[in-house]
Parts: structure tokens; C-alpha cells; sequence
């Protein structure tokens, strides 16, 4: 063997623990790799959660419509840079959608990217705001003017024919958005559930794992934007709202548990050879990240918070600060958990040997593209493209609760 | 063309005019902007079937040994190695059937060789046949125990050198060299199916040493060949010499240093 790959293994070696080959001493799926299931996740659930007001008729959650669609666009956009960047050649992303195969999941993703970010959140985004833009249009002067007409494709038709066509553009769209978003995200959970060599990935329950996961983190995220964004802007937050998404988002983390549950007495039922492995890694190297993070303090504690406001519901329903503050816990340990479960699915399945004798460990770097640091500026990046996209399609309107009667309206044509 | 959009809802034509115009970039790129072997699959299969094909043969496969090494290859059929072409060990024999008198396959012999897949390592099957190179059998070339057309089951080896290398190649160069290794250890049968579990005795007693080097020991009258080795061996007075210890604990007795 070449004398300077033994050198560098020689340095990894503190890492291993038992046998593992060669090969699996460098997990080659880091932290950007975490990040982006992540992100695609939020973009499903705020999708979903968007759908509920337009398909379902859930008139209570009418205030988060736009906030939703915004989240998920912002995070749509940033999506793909975690896989580019991990790639190394971010410059040669574009041969990915020059040569096509329709034969790799991995490689059909710049299809269902395209697909989603062209024909179902723009289209969605543009026929909710067009005819506002128009009336912004007309209010204003200078840059925003120009940027909301072009946005409009300079439109000026706000008679009820082409209103009429919006709203029933904007039902279409949403029917075909949701499972749309069931394939951004179901396809995320495919690729890991197709690796048969993998044990810990290769489940049938792991793309529908994934898709509640992402419905839990998006729900979850968009309640926390409205709850931070709201007193921000000058509003008041709609508690009959907040109730009624946190509902939502309580039925999702029960399907979600029971999920993850299911799959996971199932590895323990079966206890293929793989099961010592497996469970000597849960025990040891992902204890704080899957026990402690994912499943008591991700799932089970804000379960156990929701179930609190709903068993002591009067006492609750007296104070409305007291339940703000349940909600926000529960939302942001719910954000950490499925962040975890990411972690724990990604990072987990790459630190057993295929050997089945051996455990290794992953160490995070904190510069370079593989990085923490770079990590976090993608999750923060969302963040920054959202306050852009509500600088030019401010949602507070309806966040604040005005024009709320009209969005119903809307929702119920 | 204004009067067919005006059948559309204006946000409807709008939006297909934008659509159409991303058609055509599209189209453009596809069609003129990228050159053809670069989405033409077919093209590229062509070329790598190509490359393959232009690769000269250099195998024979197995059934080209059949014709001449009869023999052999009815041996190998029913052997442990029946799973391995001739050409896995002795290398590609395109050029040995086309002139069998002027190129010669290789026949590996170097102790290298076997261990590739004999060697010790952790993830190979249980079962599977697996020796520590170093220790097993030393400088003798696995040819000359195993016949590598018909290696049978492993065996315990008679010899204490075939698992005690080391030892063995020391004892070679000593002053020990003709002693028999039973000379001075007890090693039971059962040491050789379950070596960690009994092991050989060791000598315990300083008088054992002192058969051969102590004082007295000249004057035995020397009979067979160990009793003659004992009479020339460095005489020492065993009431006087280090009287506390087991003689082994201060001399190594597979190469004692000490001097006639």
C-alpha cells in the first residue's frame, strides 16, 4: 500500500473501535450532508402546512398561508448548495441536467428540484401575489416599483376574469404541489432506503420517516417565524391560529413517533446479524444524539408539553402567555430533535463497519466546505433570503390579521 | 398573435409567454449549445466498448490448460482450490498456448504469494484457511509442505517450528541447535488442538539445567548423542552459581550467551 494513505490512516486509527475495512475510516457523508435533508424537509412541511388553507379550508391557520410559501422558497433556493458544495466541484453542477439519467434517484433530483421550484412554489408565490403586486405597483416609485412590475410581468389586469383564473390557478397548483412536496422529500428518504448494503438506511419506512419528519420540522418552523416575526412587525399573535397549527403539528409528531417506533421494533423483532452492531452504536456513539436529543428531548418532552395545554385546557386557555411559552419550547426542542434525526440517519449509518465488528467516529471540521461553520451560514442563509423575499412580498398583512375575511373567502372559492 | 392571448385570462398568457421564452433558451442550449457526444449515451457506450475491445487478450481461461496439463487439471477439479483458474496463480497464458515452448507461465514460489489470500486477516470467512506468515513455517516455501493442485484440509503441524518461528530460527543459531525442543519441553497432544489452552511445560528446577551443566555432569560416561553434547557442555558449580534462581531466569536457553 501506498506508504503516505498508511500515515494517514495511522492518525484515524484513535477514532476506530473494533474492526472496520480500510474504507470506512473517513465518513465521506459529512454535516452537509445533514443539513440538506434538513432544509428539504422544511421546505415539504411548510409546503403542506400552506396546502392545509387552501386545500383542507383550515380557515384558522389563514395567517401563516404566506409566511409558509415564503419559508419554503427561501429554503428551496439554498436546498441544493448543501449537495453542490459537498460535491467539491460546485462549478459543474450544471452536467448533472446535461446528461440526464433516469435511472439514478440521486441524479433525478435536478428534475424534481426544477419541477417543484418552477411549477409549484413560484407559480403558487406569483398568482397569490399578483394582483397585490399591482397595487403596490401603483402606490409606489423608484426601485420597488420597477422590481413589482417586472414580478407582475407587467400585468395590470385586476378585473374579476383574471381574478377568477387566480384562484382557480391557485387550488391546481396546490393539489399538485402536495404531492409534489411528498416527492422532494419522499425521494430523500428513497435514496437512503435503496441502499441495501446499509442496514441502518435500507427500510421501506425510511422515505415515509423522512417525509412526517420533514412535515413535523416545517409546521414547526413556520409557528416559530410566526411567533418571533409577528411581535416583530408591530402585530398581534393570533393565539386561535397558534392552536390550531400546534394541533396539526402534534398529530404530526404522534404519526412521526409511531413511525420511527414501528421501524424501529421492527429492526429489534427481526435482529438480523446487523442488531449488536446497531445497537452497540445507538448506546454508545449516537446515545446523546438519538436518545437524548432526538427522541426525549425532540419528540417526547414536546409531546409531552402539547398534551399538558390540551389535558389542563381550561387553566391553560386563562393564560395565553403561559401557552406562547409551552408552544415555543415544544417548537424549538421539536426544530433540535428532527435536526438530530437527521444526524443520527446520515452520520449513524456511515459509523458501523460493514464488518459488523467495528464503530468509527465522525469529527467535524470547523472551517472548510466541509465545515461547521459553513454549516451554519447554509442554515442561515434561509433566514437572510426570507427577509428579502418579505421586503419585497411583505406578508404581514395577512400575518397581523387583516384581510384575513377576504383570504377565506379566497380559500373557500 | 394579440388576438389569441386575448382568449387567455391575462395572468394565464402572461405566464405562457414566459414559459415559452425559457422553451426556447432551453431548446437553444440542448439542441445548439451542447456538443453531441456530451448527451448522446449512445455515443459514449460506443466509445468505452471501443476502448475495451482495443485492449489486448492475455487470458487463455482454464479450459486451454485442460488440453495439455491433464493431470493437473483433474487434480484441481476435485481439490480445495477447484473454485481458482490456473491463470489466478500462475497469470494471464494467452502467449503459453499460442508457443508453449518459448513463453513460460510463472510459477509462484516466493512465500508472498499464498498469503495474499492465507494470511490473517479478521474479515475473511470462519474456516477459511489462515496462517500468520511470520510464524508459520519460516524461509520453506508453502510448495514444499502443500500441493497447491490439491491443498487439503489444514493439519497440525508436526514440527514445533511451523507455529514458533521465531523461536526456532533463534534456537537454529544457538548453542542449543541440536537439542530437540522435547529435550527440554513437555508439550502434550492436546497443545496441538487447542494451543493456548495447554501449553508445554517449562523447566522447573535448576537441577534440570544441571544434568547437562553442572560439575559432575563430565563425568558421566557419554552413551548416546545428548550425553555426549551434555559432556562438552560449559560446566558450572550448581551449589555455588546463582543458587536462588531457575537457571532460565537469567540465561535465555534458546540462545545462551554463555561461552566454553
Amino acid at each position: 500500500m501506498n506508504p503516505e494513505f498508511i500515515r494517514t490512516l495511522h492518525d484515524l486509527l484513535p477514532q476506530i473501535q473494533g474492526f472496520i475495512y480500510p474504507n470506512e475510516i473517513e465518513i465521506h457523508w459529512g454535516l452537509l450532508i445533514v443539513v440538506y435533508p434538513y432544509i428539504t424537509g422544511v421546505v415539504a412541511g411548510a409546503f403542506i402546512l400552506a396546502s392545509l388553507v387552501k386545500v383542507f379550508n383550515v380557515r384558522e391557520v389563514q395567517p401563516l398561508y404566506r409566511l409558509s410559501l415564503l419559508t419554503a422558497l427561501a429554503y428551496l433556493l439554498v436546498a441544493p448548495m448543501a449537495l453542490v458544495a459537498h460535491l467539491g466541484h460546485p462549478e459543474r453542477f450544471y452536467e448533472i441536467l446535461l446528461t440526464p439519467q433516469t435511472s439514478s434517484a440521486m441524479a433525478m433530483f435536478g428534475f424534481v428540484y426544477a419541477w417543484y421550484l418552477m411549477a409549484v412554489l413560484l407559480l403558487e408565490i406569483w398568482f397569490v401575489h399578483r394582483t397585490d403586486m399591482i397595487a403596490w405597483a401603483e402606490q409606489e416609485k423608484g426601485v420597488m416599483r420597477f422590481i413589482h412590475r417586472t414580478l407582475a410581468l407587467y400585468s395590470r389586469d385586476t378585473g374579476d376574469r383574471s381574478v377568477a383564473f387566480d384562484h382557480k390557478a391557485l387550488k391546481v397548483i396546490t393539489i399538485v404541489g402536495i404531492p409534489s412536496a411528498f416527492l422532494l422529500h419522499g425521494y430523500v428518504g428513497f435514496i437512503f432506503g435503496s441502499i441495501k448494503a446499509n442496514p441502518w438506511w435500507s427500510s421501506v419506512l425510511i422515505p415515509i420517516v423522512f417525509l412526517f419528519s420533514a412535515i413535523v420540522s416545517g409546521i414547526a418552523l413556520v409557528i416559530l417565524l410566526y411567533m418571533v416575526l409577528t411581535p416583530l412587525t408591530g402585530g398581534k399573535i393570533s393565539m386561535r391560529c397558534v392552536d390550531k397549527a400546534v394541533d396539526f403539528l402534534f398529530y404530526a409528531v404522534i404519526v412521526d413517533f409511531s413511525l420511527e417506533f414501528v421501524d424501529f421494533i421492527h429492526r429489534v423483532y427481526q435482529s438480523e446479524e446487523e442488531i449488536k452492531i446497531l445497537s452497540e452504536m445507538v448506546m454508545s456513539k449516537l446515545f446523546a444524539s438519538l436518545v437524548i436529543i432526538q427522541v426525549l428531548l425532540g419528540m417526547l418532552v414536546p409531546l409531552l408539553l402539547i398534551s399538558l395545554t390540551k389535558i389542563f385546557k381550561r387553566r391553560f386557555s386563562l393564560n395565553e402567555d403561559l401557552r406562547k411559552m409551552v408552544y415555543f419550547i415544544a417548537v424549538i426542542l421539536i426544530q433540535m430533535g428532527i435536526f438530530a434525526t437527521r444526524w443520527n440517519v446520515v452520520i449513524g449509518g456511515q459509523m458501523f463497519s460493514k464488518s459488523f465488528r467495528g464503530l468509527t467516529t465522525y469529527k467535524m471540521e470547523f472551517a472548510g466546505i466541509e465545515g461547521l461553520l459553513f454549516a451554519i451560514l447554509l442554515l442561515a442563509l434561509p433566514i437572510i433570503i426570507l427577509a428579502v423575499l418579505t421586503k419585497i412580498l411583505p406578508p404581514w398583512k395577512e400575518m397581523h390579521g387583516e384581510g384575513v375575511s377576504e383570504g377565506v373567502e379566497v380559500a373557500g372559492s | 398573435m394579440g388576438k389569441l392571448f386575448e382568449k387567455f385570462p391575462d395572468p394565464l398568457a402572461r405566464l405562457i409567454v414566459v414559459f415559452l421564452a425559457l422553451l426556447v433558451v432551453g431548446v437553444i442550449v440542448v439542441v445548439v449549445l451542447i456538443p453531441k457526444p456530451m448527451k448522446d449515451v449512445e455515443i459514449q457506450w460506443a466509445d468505452a466498448v471501443k476502448r475495451e475491445q482495443a485492449r489486448p487478450v492475455k487470458y487463455a481461461g482454464f479450459h486451454a490448460c485442460a488440453d495439455c496439463h491433464d493431470k493437473l487439471y483433474e487434480t484441481k477439479k476435485t481439490g480445495y482450490h477447484r473454485d481458482l483458474s490456473c491463470e489466478t496463480c500462475h497469470g494471464p497464458a494467452k502467449g503459453h498456448t499460442e508457443n508453449p515452448e518459448k513463453v513460460k507461465p510463472v510459477i509462484p514460489a516466493e512465500r508472498t504469494f499464498c498469503p495474499q489470500c492465507h494470511a490473517y486477516n479478521p474479515s475473511r470467512p470462519r474456516g477459511f484457511p489462515q496462517i500468520n506468515p511470520v510464524a508459520h513455517n519460516p524461509l520453506k516455501a508453502c510448495a514444499s509442505c502443500h500441493n497447491p493442485h490439491d491443498p487439503k484440509p489444514p493439519t497440525t503441524p508436526k514440527e514445533c517450528s511451523a507455529c514458533h518461528g521465531e523461536i526456532a530460527r533463534m534456537k537454529a543459531v544457538s548453542h542449543h541447535v541440536q537439542l530437540e525442543c522435547t529435550t527440554c519441553h513437555d508439550a502434550p497432544q492436546r497443545h496441538k488442538i487447542s494451543p493456548r489452552a495447554v501449553k508445554p511445560s517449562k523447566p522447573q528446577t535448576r537441577e534440570f539445567c544441571g544434568k547437562c551443566h553442572g560439575k559432575d555432569a563430565k563425568e558421566k560416561l557419554a552413551k548416546n548423542a545428548e550425553e555426549k553434547l551434555a559432556k562438552n557442555a560449559p560446566k558450572i558449580d550448581m551449589a555455588e552459581h546463582g543458587e536462588k534462581y531457575v537457571c532460565w531466569q537469567c540465561h535465555y536457553p534458546h540462545s545462551p550467551e554463555v561461552e566454553q
